[in-house]
């Protein structure tokens, strides 16, 4: 069946999911999907395509940029434009990757080949989830960051992590994507290392195949909707499995210096037990540390998720929009931070122990808006010297309403992944966005500079790069990069419809 | 200290009157960014502008994902001094997406 037409609506002020910011635009046009009764199919994606390329067309002759968006989640400018903006959230068809259709070079194992699924753009984390873990499918992620709002185009162009010690990134997950640049091209890309899809499913759809070397995908993996609409993902998948939660409070003592900065799990609370997942949240104003682990279990059976989130009638919490009242109070009242440090740290992580699916575990929260959230990543040698630099700020600043995350990713193979170090440590800066917050936002990447120590910075979240410190975290990638956008895109005119002020300010537009 | 003062003297100020309510299922599904619409309540509520909020962006058997009801400062000042007699608020509204995509392919 047809799919609706897309429908245009002309609203002109556009915010992100937690209203940290505004950007007026042109209008926003709803993309809808075919209506299936049997599942996703290529024709399903040959009349999204289409109607995407004709917006595409249509917004190049009125001389108006583009963005597709999904749920909004940055915090960060980077998915704005200051044109029309492309409503993907609808666009939520999923399918399992036949064997027939996989290319017969795959390199994966019989495991791997049978867990490839194709997602829409426009499927949540939430999503994917459900989608994965259900009795017939019995996936999941390897990976996931703490929430499940965003899009799993979204998530991944940004760079969302988690923090499974044995893998990487959430686009880690992606061994294929389709991607559409202008009103008459669309490419379907693979990495030359891990072909994925056979050519003559690739035809069928229309999309011309590029995989004669890996960097082309590994460059628009992550890469902010800068290449254009990344319509469809392919992901590589876990077999399903259970998180047990064990949250536990402790002091940082030097004991804890080794797992947090060493990964040495030898040490009190963990007794030699290894966690799948683990992550330290260091409340700067005191000696504090939040220790959340998740231990892996394998074949759940018939284990029957439960992905709701309920609010007690009874209960008392902050409100949806309580942190913007707070932010004002407490640069008013830095007197009462380091409590309410306490207090909201127990707001944005869950401390119950539970046991549950990964789309449980990491699934959904209350919504809060005006929350404060920015990410620096550096090689795992450093982590200690690079919390000490970030505590010693915490002091000089005085108090801010922070807490400082600490989680940990293995390298990508993407070209401007956050995840650039081996191992890495991701310390994610969150709280509430006030004066002193931004202050400490600011300064955070300086002091790490300054210490001498080499660090990315999260390009979904609150950022401080400019042209230099990109090419400074990148090197070589940041080229290749730029020689991959000129290389699927070569007119200028086509790169400037998906240009913004986010990637200019960063030396990645033109 | 003053700033302090004043300062939580404005707040107490900008934020009495004020109010939020937040309506979501368990399991939200967000068909894309929220709608804003302005809306007044006479007497009451006996006679209201609209007569009802149609979620018009929701389209093809959409239902509601996400209803939030807010009234800032200035809304709930012209509530208290017309004593409820006129209530204006702000309405934003998500839609939400229709079903559960089926999933597709599968087998050989």
């Amino acid at each position: 069946m047809a799919a609706p037409q897309p429908s245009f609506n002309p609203k002109k002020l556009w915010k992100n999911f937690h209203e940290t910011y505004h950007q007026v635009i042109d209008g926003e046009w709803d993309i809808f999907m075919p209506q299936q009764t049997a599942g996703l199919t290529v024709a399903d994606l040959k009349e999204t395509t289409a109607q995407f390329q004709k917006l595409i067309g249509d917004a190049k002759q009125q001389g108006l940029k583009v963005r597709a968006i999904g749920s909004s989640w940055s915090l960060s400018k980077a998915p704005t434009t200051s044109g029309w903006t492309f409503n993907t959230n609808r666009l939520r068809g999923r399918l399992k990757v036949k064997a027939t259709d996989v290319d017969p070079a795959y390199p994966g194992t019989a495991g791997q080949k049978s867990g490839l699924y194709l997602f829409q753009c426009g499927n949540t984390v939430a999503d994917v989830n459900k989608a994965l873990e259900t009795d017939a499918q019995k996936r999941a992620l390897f990976t996931s960051g703490a929430a499940n709002g965003q899009t799993i185009v979204g998530a991944t162009q940004c760079g969302t992590h988690g923090s499974a010690l044995e893998f990487g990134a959430l686009h880690d997950h992606i061994v294929a994507l389709h991607l559409i640049t202008t009103a008459d091209k669309h490419y379907w890309i693979e990495r030359k290392s891990r072909p994925v899809m056979a050519k003559a499913w690739v035809d069928s759809l229309g999309a011309k195949l590029m995989r004669d070397d890996d960097d082309l995908f590994n460059a628009v993996v992550v890469s902010f909707g800068s290449f254009g609409v990344v319509s469809a993902v392919v992901l590589e998948t876990a077999p399903r499995y259970l998180l047990e939660t064990r949250p536990t409070q402790v002091k940082l003592t030097e004991d804890l210096w080794k797992a947090i900065g060493g990964l040495d799990f030898s040490v009190e609370p963990f007794n030699g037990d290894k966690p799948y997942f683990f992550q330290a949240v260091i409340n700067p104003s005191s000696d504090d540390v939040l220790i959340m682990v998740n231990y892996r279990r394998d074949d759940p059976g018939n284990f029957q998720p439960n992905y709701d989130l309920i609010s007690p009638p009874k209960s008392i919490g902050p409100g949806f929009d309580a942190l913007s009242t707070l932010g004002v109070i407490l640069d008013a009242f830095k007197g009462v931070i380091p409590p309410f440090s306490k207090l909201a740290a127990k707001q944005l992580f869950d401390t119950t122990p539970k046991t549950g699916t990964p789309g449980m575990i990491y699934g959904y929260k209350p919504p809060l808006l005006h929350v404060a959230s920015g990410s620096i990543a550096v090689a795992l040698p450093d982590a200690r010297k690079t919390i000490e630099t970030l505590i010693q700020l915490y002091k000089d600043i005085g108090p801010v309403p922070l807490v400082l995350g600490c989680r940990y990713v293995r390298k990508s193979p993407a070209l401007l992944a956050f995840n650039q170090f081996p191992m890495g440590m991701m310390i994610s800066i969150d709280g509430v966005d006030s004066t002193t917050s931004r202050a400490f936002f600011a300064a955070a990447p300086d002091r790490v500079e300054a210490a001498g120590i080499a660090f990315t910075q999260h390009w979904g979240k609150i950022n401080s790069y400019t042209p230099q410190r990109v090419a400074k975290a990148y090197g070589a990638n940041l080229q290749k990069w730029l020689d991959a956008r000129h290389k699927l895109i070569p007119a200028a005119a086509d790169r400037a419809l998906f240009d913004n002020d986010y990637i200019k300010e960063r030396g990645l537009a033109g | 200290m003053l700033k302090r003062a004043i300062a939580a003297l404005a707040m107490a100020a900008t934020t009495s009157g004020c109010m939020q309510y937040l309506v979501q299922p368990p399991q939200p599904s967000l068909a894309g960014t929220s709608q804003t619409v302005q809306a007044k309540s006479y007497a009451g509520g006996k006679v209201q502008q609209p007569g009802f909020i149609s979620a018009a962006r929701c389209a093809n058997g959409e239902q509601l994902a996400r209803v939030l009801v807010k009234r800032n400062f200035a809304q709930g000042f012209v509530s208290w001094i017309t004593l409820g007699m006129i209530a204006p608020a702000t309405i934003e509204y998500s839609c939400a997406n229709a079903s559960e995509p089926p999933m597709g392919g599968g087998g050989d």
